[in-house]
């Protein structure tokens, strides 16, 4: 008998795979999307234009795009933007934003979740509610069938 | 309850709701078998992106979902030692009796204290928002319990150290 | 009005439910390896027979009007075709699916002299009856389909067949058997169909994203309808280039679908309410009413103090809860027309996982609701 037929390593090979049938997900890397441009965000924070500020970061979010520093500066700035505004402020915010802005918008809260600092969570609670008061369960579905990633 | 609790729960309420959307589906990789799918992980567009609702750093819940299944992990708040053996010594009696919680998964996710897994078949079985329910009232009560457990620790081990120090 | 209807001593869910053609037998699955006929007389139903031949869980029936004959699939990859004998019982005959997964969905041709099962092994075999060799045959539909088939429908001229599946998408392919059928003259749609052909394929979001979980086709078939798990709504028009025109809804996704005239559908799913959409003059779909009107149920002795302990325990205001306020207390499963023709649809019934069978009056509604308008 052979030597190797102990070994079960073949047993965990993944055959699955191969199989030419197999769902494969379809390209979406533009290439040409860079995200939100950081030093326009910080100019319209300086002067105080939460609401374009906001509206820039959602519009410019990188979807399909496959480098992580992009998506990671995107994340940070709008995480930034996000926590920049007064608690008392953020249901007028979410109401002047349309559909798609929200599910943007969603899918930033749910990855701040994710990554929780000082105090960060508890104003994220906020911006959760807010959005859910407007958009309805709807946009956590939308956030949780989208493959496009924030 | 704490003023920081409650927007939590509502936001997992929430998300729970619109997770536990599921379906009856065959496998499409095994003949003649249903598995869950958020277990088997086979097919990665049977899968939902998982999404984590956290109220701070220590205390979060993991919603994980899939076509005909969903598989929720919370991670319990645990400030000291005591609670950390008590919420281990806890969660561990539950998980041991997990087929009389119907629900609960036998072992806990990665960096989780405790897993639930829900499937199609519980949800054809049992009102859907009565399952939600039971979670949130889940994650309500274990916080509580614990502090409880931990005062009646430290009363009783007051108790026996003044039983103790009489003798001298 | 609505009119409310349970079966027996079922409990279980309902996976799916099919109408003969005068509507006095319904054929239903409670969730097992059976199905059951019922005939209704007044408000009673009587079970008359049970099919009792797949060895797993029915997943879709149809029931073709005019040729009497009931189409099932199940989980156990077979489908049956069940036809009367003298002493009105239902016998079977076994299709040769030629599939190794679950059968998910089963539709019969409008000429029900065909139909289509749609199957987890990522084919659809369109089956046809043999007289040669007295049985039924499939050929399949293979490509380019990359996860399960979940929902199908005919379109009008009997050859073309619209699917929706688990890889986001939705096309719309040729369904011509050519042993059988003479040559289909052109549509909106295209005109080359060989067996098999490619139309159109729609995907649902341009990221990729929510399971089609029902197609329909408008009665003029020029228009299709679907929904998905993103809780979306979707239109598109041949005539008019095809273009995909979404709705993102603020309700949990939508299982199924169907079309009540040229201008409107009726969509049903986790929300437990079939709400009602029309097309705009764009082919932008919009919302028009939700069908289901039920008031909060006003609970007796209902206290301050009761409300705010639920409030604050576990966060939700009502508090006692263990009935939704809607009539379907679970997800709507399988929404079919009742009456009416499919160009003008009367009643159309909804079944779902609580059990329940409901049939919607939609002219009665119509009158009911406000904002709700049916041209």
């Amino acid at each position: 008998m052979a030597k190797n037929t102990s070994s079960s390593a073949f047993r965990k090979i993944d055959i699955d795979q191969y199989s030419e049938d197999n769902f494969k997900e379809d390209e979406t890397d533009s290439g040409v999307a860079v995200g939100p441009d950081e030093n326009e965000v910080n100019s319209l924070l300086q002067k105080g234009k939460i609401v374009d500020a906001l509206k820039m970061v959602l519009n410019n979010a990188p979807f399909g795009i496959k480098n992580p520093q992009i998506k990671e500066n995107a994340f940070n700035l709008t995480l930034r933007v996000l926590l920049a505004i007064k608690p008392s402020q953020i249901e007028e915010m979410v109401n002047s934003l349309d559909m798609d802005m929200l599910d943007t918008l969603m899918k930033y809260v749910y990855k701040g979740f994710e990554y929780p600092s000082e105090g960060s969570s508890m104003h994220l609670l906020l911006w959760h509610e807010k959005i859910y008061n407007v958009g309805g369960v709807g946009c956590i579905v939308r956030v949780l069938s989208d493959t496009r990633r924030v | 309850m704490s003023a920081t609790l409650k927007p939590y729960l509502t936001a997992v309420r929430h998300t729970l709701t619109a997770a536990m959307c599921l379906d009856n589906f065959s496998s499409q990789v095994v003949e003649r078998h249903n598995k869950p799918e958020v277990e088997v992980r086979c097919s990665k567009e049977l899968l939902l992106t998982p999404v984590v609702i956290s109220r701070n750093e220590k205390e979060k819940v993991l919603i994980e979902s899939s076509v005909n299944s969903i598989r929720i992990s919370i991670a319990v708040k645990q400030a000291d030692e005591i609670e950390k053996i008590l919420c281990k010594k806890f969660m561990r009696f539950m998980m041991m009796r997990a087929e009389n919680f119907i629900v609960l998964r036998r072992k806990p996710m990665e960096g989780y204290d405790i897993s639930f897994l829900i499937t199609n078949f519980h949800t054809e079985q049992m009102y859907k928002h009565k399952l939600v329910d039971f979670v949130i009232h889940f994650m309500e009560e274990i916080d509580k319990e614990i502090s409880e457990m931990k005062l009646a620790v430290n009363a009783r081990a007051r108790i026996v150290s003044e039983e103790f120090l009489k003798r001298f | 009005m609505t009119e409310i209807h349970r079966f027996g001593n079922i409990v279980s869910p309902i996976t799916c439910h099919a109408w003969n053609k005068d509507r006095t037998q319904i054929a239903l699955s409670p969730n097992n390896h059976e199905v059951h006929i019922y005939h209704r007389s007044g408000s009673e139903w009587k079970l008359l027979d049970t099919l009792n031949q797949h060895d797993l869980r029915v997943m879709g029936i149809d029931w073709a009007p005019n040729t009497n004959r009931i189409v099932t699939c199940a989980a156990d990859r077979n489908a049956y075709v069940w036809t009367q004998d003298k002493e009105n019982k239902w016998k079977p005959t076994l299709v040769l699916l030629r599939i190794n997964r679950a059968a998910t969905c089963v539709k019969w041709s409008p000429l029900e002299n065909k139909f289509a099962v749609g199957s987890g092994a990522r084919l659809i075999s369109v089956c046809y009856f043999e007289s040669e060799n007295d049985w039924w045959v499939s050929k399949h539909i293979k490509k380019p389909i990359r996860s399960t088939v979940t929902c199908l429908d005919w379109h009008p001229n009997n050859v073309l067949l619209a699917a929706g599946s688990t890889d986001f998408k939705v096309r719309v392919f040729s369904a011509y058997i050519k042993d059988i059928e003479k040559t289909p003259e052109a549509t909106p749609w295209g005109s080359k169909m060989p067996l098999g052909q490619l139309m159109v394929e729609f995907v649902n979001s341009e990221g990729g994203g929510g399971w089609v979980h029902s197609v329909s086709f408008c009665p003029d078939g020029n228009k299709v309808c679907w929904v998905a798990h993103d809780s979306s709504i979707n239109m598109a028009d041949a005539t008019a280039g095809s273009v995909v025109h979404k709705l993102r809804t603020e309700y949990l996704p939508f299982l199924s679908c169907t079309w009540i005239n040229n201008k409107s559908v009726i969509a049903a799913g986790h929300s437990c309410i079939p709400i009602m959409y029309s097309v705009d003059g764009n082919g932008q779909p919009i919302f028009v009413a939700k069908l289901d009107a039920s008031q909060k149920k006003e609970s007796g002795g209902l206290s301050a103090m009761r409300m705010f302990h639920s409030l604050d325990k576990q966060a939700r205001v009502e508090t006692s809860d263990t009935n939704l306020d809607s009539i379907h207390q679970n997800a709507i499963t399988c929404l079919c027309i009742h009456s009416g023709t499919r160009e003008k649809v009367l009643k159309i019934s909804t079944s779902g996982a609580d059990g329940q069978l409901v049939i919607w009056d939609l002219n009665t509604l119509e009158r009911s609701i406000q904002n709700m308008r049916i041209d």
